[in-house]
């Protein structure tokens, strides 16, 4: 007791606070650090460069040593050790400077593609992680999932055919549905177009898509193209990309005969004294939440209309087959309706 | 045989799914609710369409309109929360002239008349039943004038336009409008709010409302926190202001208890509770007129009588315990003053004393008991002259009296403050956790749940006593 | 197998109110499983008070009674055993309430199902009388509310309703008692299988699922001839329904529905 000193102990307990920040700060807190680094083993990256090396020989891009290593920032020696391995066990064969895979090199990359995401389906169906952390999840989770996991699994998603992003899952055999889609970059003035696909790599081009409310799933028009900007119309609200950020939503054209319904609205846009038509709920409420909707009436023709609005601005409440239920403003956006 | 045919069905079910698609679930909804309409269209007439009743669409403006809706519903809470704890002062007062005055005397007579041995009298009279008894008198008043009028507010329809009203700011911290109701039953009761959050179906939102619920101020503690806040902030007041200011500390602590609320539900929901699924949804439904009478017979029975049951349960062992380790000796030492003497240094470093976290902890089942417990243990190790005897608790009449004994264990206005903190920031009482758990049926958010907040009291009460220390 | 449909006021005369006794929670031995299913607000709490003669709490708040509720009455000397589930929007989900329900209807072998709904928003509280029309055959629509509806000036045709949904239809507003007897007579004809319920079966499905689910629940038949509801079946592993793919393995599912 003599040696006490507010001050002291006062010392003594911002040292243990800074000390728990760095040990456990997201992201670069030791503690994750070595957890990380514990299960960086060499399956983990040999499944890495498998992965990458698919992912490019599918758009004819062949890679050297040289690329796998500036890809996979990972240590050069490492990464050579898990390529001459890689070799003997048959998966990749080098051509001169070129990592190429074999056959049973690719059907690994499938199986790893796969379990990826199928992984991505399983957090976007069933947990309430937000979608910006799918990806890094399921980049760690892939190289844990054996085959069986994988399977079980797909079985219990129901054998999805995509994952949430747009991208389609392989079967267990390898099969994969053919993406028939053109970058939003590509498009002429006027296109019309579904949203069949949204990159989630690079992470920032991914969160600035994300940032402007855009989902898989919406009907666009094209109806400005420059080389500074592209501007679509989409749910009666305008969008202004740069073109490289467009490049990253791919499209299924739709044909002339479709007309793009002009009036087509998201039901947060709704005016007090309006009546609309709900058309669909968008492909970006799943799960539990999009049940839920469908439940309580939010069915493709059911009327609606405000009932209440808040004082705080959020949620509103719309009346729905007779009934007041409070929509906050982030689901009422991804109901469509038509005035 | 059969158990190839049953493979067979669910292959086929498993190729179906994948044929017909992800849009399965829609399509049966919409088809559903096709044929609902139909039928609908056969048989019922409406003339006004399907909008809702004028009176109701009136009530609704006024109750969520950007002037009145806040106003009105602070007014409410006030009332409530007004009526609970002055309207409970004359039946408790009453209660605790009966049970604790009356009856205990007397048992404490017939007991020796049968010549009862003392250990028996004293772990049965002064410790079992003591303890119940106090918890009945603080607990049963507020509870039976708190229920019935939330219930009111309930079965009218008011309190899912209150989620409504609020849900924006819960909205922000990652929670459910539906926790503004859990967290005001919490001033009741924590064990009743931890029930109440069973209104919550977002998996993600119920957890936090119910790891948060302990924030809120239970009746348990309102007493404690007006007694000490008399004694100590008053009496540093001008003796015009003692009133108002005593009055605007608990308040504030009140409100402190608001603020750690959104605080911890943003940190749960950005942190453990983050993979948890989370869905919104809230109706509002018709107004209705409540019936009085039976809304007051069913929240007493249902609500008031199952928790004060509960209580009652635990806090008759937590009796026996004050008893038993007040007389129970250690060499010259009872267990108590041992324990207090032991946690005196920790006690100190938080401003508080080993007394108050000895009473903390033996009053885990009920909060209730925590201020008789302090004084009887405050008497036992200071031995100054009052009380009734070890390990028997008792209460004082005159809250400058009750000063007196807490200034000579060495009470200063940094304890007072600190306790009031402690008491908002504690660990839940035994009720609560074991009300956790049957909600929860899990082991790692009850002890989240419990140990959480008494963490947080520990570091707020730490940095309390230093920062008032050093000036 | 003939519709009978009965509105409310055919059956006054018939209610024996001397053979009525409301047994509270006593459910010790009984003849009849009662199911209450119904939407939250719709009054169900309170029509199983009406009908038990207990206070159980009824809040005016979606989701309030989660855990199943059980009392009992007696009438012309049988005993009915009356189970509240919680109250839900759909048994379609996956959500605690919906589960308890759904199980409940499928596997409790409840003699009737008493479907309480607000007469003011008939329609939405039809999503669910529609879908335990697909499970079970006996089942009776209690139209709860008639008071507010009669505020509202909504008129409902209970007759064209009973004939619509095969199932008799009785107004009820419970909170006054009224319709209660009426209620009582038809559930215990129903259970003696005096009434015979023609249920409405879903009908606006699109071609491609209804092909899915005539292929599936034909080969469901086939290998249970006797379960009613095999359509109900075939929609559930359709969505992919494990406790049901569970029980279909472990060969359990016929111990539930024989």
């Amino acid at each position: 007791m003599n040696t006490y000193n507010p001050f002291n102990a006062l010392l003594i307990f911002l040292g243990i606070c800074l000390l728990g920040y760095l040990f456990f700060r997201p992201k670069h807190g030791w503690f994750w650090l070595i957890k990380n680094n514990s299960t960086t083993t060499q399956k983990v990256v040999a499944e890495d460069i498998l992965k990458r090396l698919y992912h490019n020989e599918n758009a004819s891009n062949y890679l050297n040593i040289n690329d796998v290593v500036r890809i996979l920032k990972q240590d050069e020696k490492m990464v050579v050790e898990s390529i001459d391995k890689m070799v003997t066990l048959g998966w990749v064969k080098m051509e001169g400077d070129i990592v190429r895979l074999t056959k049973s090199g690719s059907d690994y990359a499938l199986r790893i593609i796969r379990a990826h995401r199928l992984w991505e389906r399983y957090l976007a169906d069933k947990t309430g992680f937000n979608k910006s952390e799918w990806h890094q999840r399921a980049e760690r989770k892939e190289h844990e999932l054996t085959i069986d996991d994988t399977d079980l699994l797909a079985k219990t998603l129901g054998n999805p055919q995509f994952d949430p992003h747009g991208d389609p899952i392989p079967t267990i055999s390898g099969k994969m549905a053919k993406l028939k889609g053109v970058p939003v970059s590509e498009l002429n003035t006027r296109t019309i177009g579904r949203i069949i696909h949204i990159k989630d790599k690079p992470d920032i081009i991914y969160k600035q898509i994300m940032a402007e409310n855009i989902h898989i799933g919406s009907i666009i028009r094209i109806v400005e193209k420059s080389p500074e900007r592209i501007v679509f119309h989409s749910e009666g609200e305008a969008f202004k990309l740069a073109p490289i950020v467009a490049g990253n939503i791919t499209v299924s054209v739709l044909e002339k005969d479709v007309s793009y319904e002009e009036d087509i609205l998201r039901l947060n846009s709704l005016k007090k004294d309006e009546i609309g038509k709900i058309i669909g709920i968008s492909k970006e409420i799943r799960g539990e939440s999009r049940r839920r909707l469908l439940d309580l009436g939010f069915v493709k023709g059911a009327d609606v209309s405000i009932d209440l609005l808040n004082p705080l601005g959020e949620p509103k409440a719309y009346l729905i087959k007779g009934t007041s239920i409070a929509l906050r403003n982030n689901q009422a956006s991804k109901i469509l309706i038509k005035k | 045989m059969k158990q190839k045919n049953i493979d067979n069905i669910i292959a086929l079910s498993n190729d179906l799914r994948w044929q017909i698609g992800d849009e399965f679930h829609d399509n049966l909804a919409e088809g559903i609710y096709a044929d609902a309409a139909e039928i609908v269209k056969g048989s019922v007439h409406k003339p006004n369409g399907n909008k809702r009743l004028r009176l109701d669409a009136k009530i609704d403006k006024v109750l969520t309109s950007k002037t009145w809706g806040f106003p009105l519903m602070f007014l409410i809470l006030a009332v409530v929360l007004w009526l609970t704890i002055v309207g409970a002062n004359y039946p408790s007062s009453m209660l605790g002239n009966l049970l604790l005055d009356t009856i205990h005397p007397a048992l404490k007579g017939f007991a020796s008349g049968i010549g009862l041995p003392w250990w028996l009298d004293g772990f049965l009279i002064d410790g079992v039943y003591l303890a119940v008894a106090w918890v009945i008198a603080v607990m049963l008043p507020p509870m039976a004038i708190f229920f019935p009028l939330f219930t009111l507010l309930e079965d009218f329809g008011y309190l899912p336009r209150v989620a409504f009203n609020l849900d924006h700011l819960f909205k922000l911290s990652g929670a459910h409008g539906k926790q503004a109701l859990t967290m005001s039953m919490g001033f009741g009761c924590n064990a009743a709010g931890v029930v109440a959050t069973r209104i919550i179906d977002s998996p993600r939102e119920r957890l936090i409302a119910i790891i948060t619920n302990n924030f809120s101020l239970c009746n348990g503690r309102w007493p404690t926190q007006i007694l000490i806040a008399t004694i100590f902030i008053g009496a540093v007041a001008p003796a015009s202001m003692a009133g108002i200011a005593s009055l605007g500390a608990v308040i504030g602590i009140a409100v402190l208890g608001i603020c750690f609320m959104f605080l911890v539900s943003w940190a749960l929901s950005k942190t453990v509770l983050k993979g948890e699924v989370s869905t919104f949804n809230l109706e509002l439904p018709p107004y209705r007129p409540p019936r009085f009478w039976k809304t007051i017979y069913t929240s007493i029975i249902d609500r008031t009588l199952i928790v004060l049951w509960r209580a009652i349960v635990f806090a008759a062992p937590a009796g026996a315990l004050i008893w038993l380790i007040s007389n129970i000796y250690v060499g010259d030492l009872s267990l108590a003053a041992w324990l207090i003497q032991s946690l005196d240094g920790f006690g100190f470093l938080l401003g508080l004393n080993g007394v108050i976290l000895v009473a903390y902890i033996v009053a885990i089942p009920a909060n209730e008991i925590v201020i008789p417990t302090i004084l009887m243990l405050t008497v036992l190790v200071t031995g100054i002259s009052g009380g009734e005897g070890a390990g028997v608790m008792f209460e004082l009449e005159s809250a400058s009296a009750t000063g007196d004994i807490l200034r000579a264990g060495g009470w200063t206005l940094l304890t007072a403050v600190n306790l009031m903190l402690f008491s908002l920031l504690h660990n839940p009482c035994s009720t609560t956790i074991y009300t956790i758990y049957k909600e929860t049926k899990s082991t790692k958010w009850t002890v989240i749940a419990s140990i959480l907040p008494v963490i947080l009291g520990f570091i707020v009460t730490f940095l309390v006593a230093q920062i008032w220390r050093l000036f | 197998m003939e519709v009978k449909p009965k509105s409310g006021c055919e059956t006054c005369a018939h209610f024996n109110a001397a053979g009525l006794k409301k047994l509270g929670v006593n459910t010790t031995s009984f003849d009849h499983i009662i199911a209450l299913a119904g939407n939250p607000n719709t009054g169900k709490s309170t029509v199983f008070n009406a009908l038990t003669g207990l206070r159980q709490h009824t809040g005016n708040w979606p989701g309030k009674t989660v855990t199943r509720a059980e009392g009992a009455f007696e009438y012309n000397n049988e005993k009915y055993k009356l189970v509240d589930l919680p109250g839900t929007y759909s048994l379609l989900s996956t959500s605690e309430d919906e589960e308890v329900a759904r199980n409940f209807i499928l596997f409790g072998k409840p003699t009737v199902t008493v479907i309480v709904v607000d007469a003011s928003r008939l329609e939405r509280n039809l999503n669910l009388v529609l879908q335990i029309l697909e499970i079970t055959d006996r089942a009776v629509l209690c139209l709860n509310l008639m008071d507010e509806a009669k505020r509202n000036k909504i008129e409902i045709d209970s007759r064209s309703l009973a004939r619509d949904l095969g199932i008799p239809v009785v107004p009820t507003s419970a909170r006054f008692n009224q319709g209660i007897p009426e209620l009582i007579q038809t559930i215990s004809e129903v259970a003696s299988g005096a009434i015979v319920c023609k249920p409405h079966r879903i009908k606006n499905i699109p071609k491609n699922i209804e092909k899915a689910v005539e292929q599936l629940s034909e080969e469901i038949r086939k290998e249970y001839p006797d379960i009613p509801n095999s359509r109900w079946i075939a929609f559930r592993l359709l969505e992919g329904d494990q406790h049901i793919i569970e029980l279909l393995k472990s060969g359990e599912f016929e111990e539930f529905m024989a």
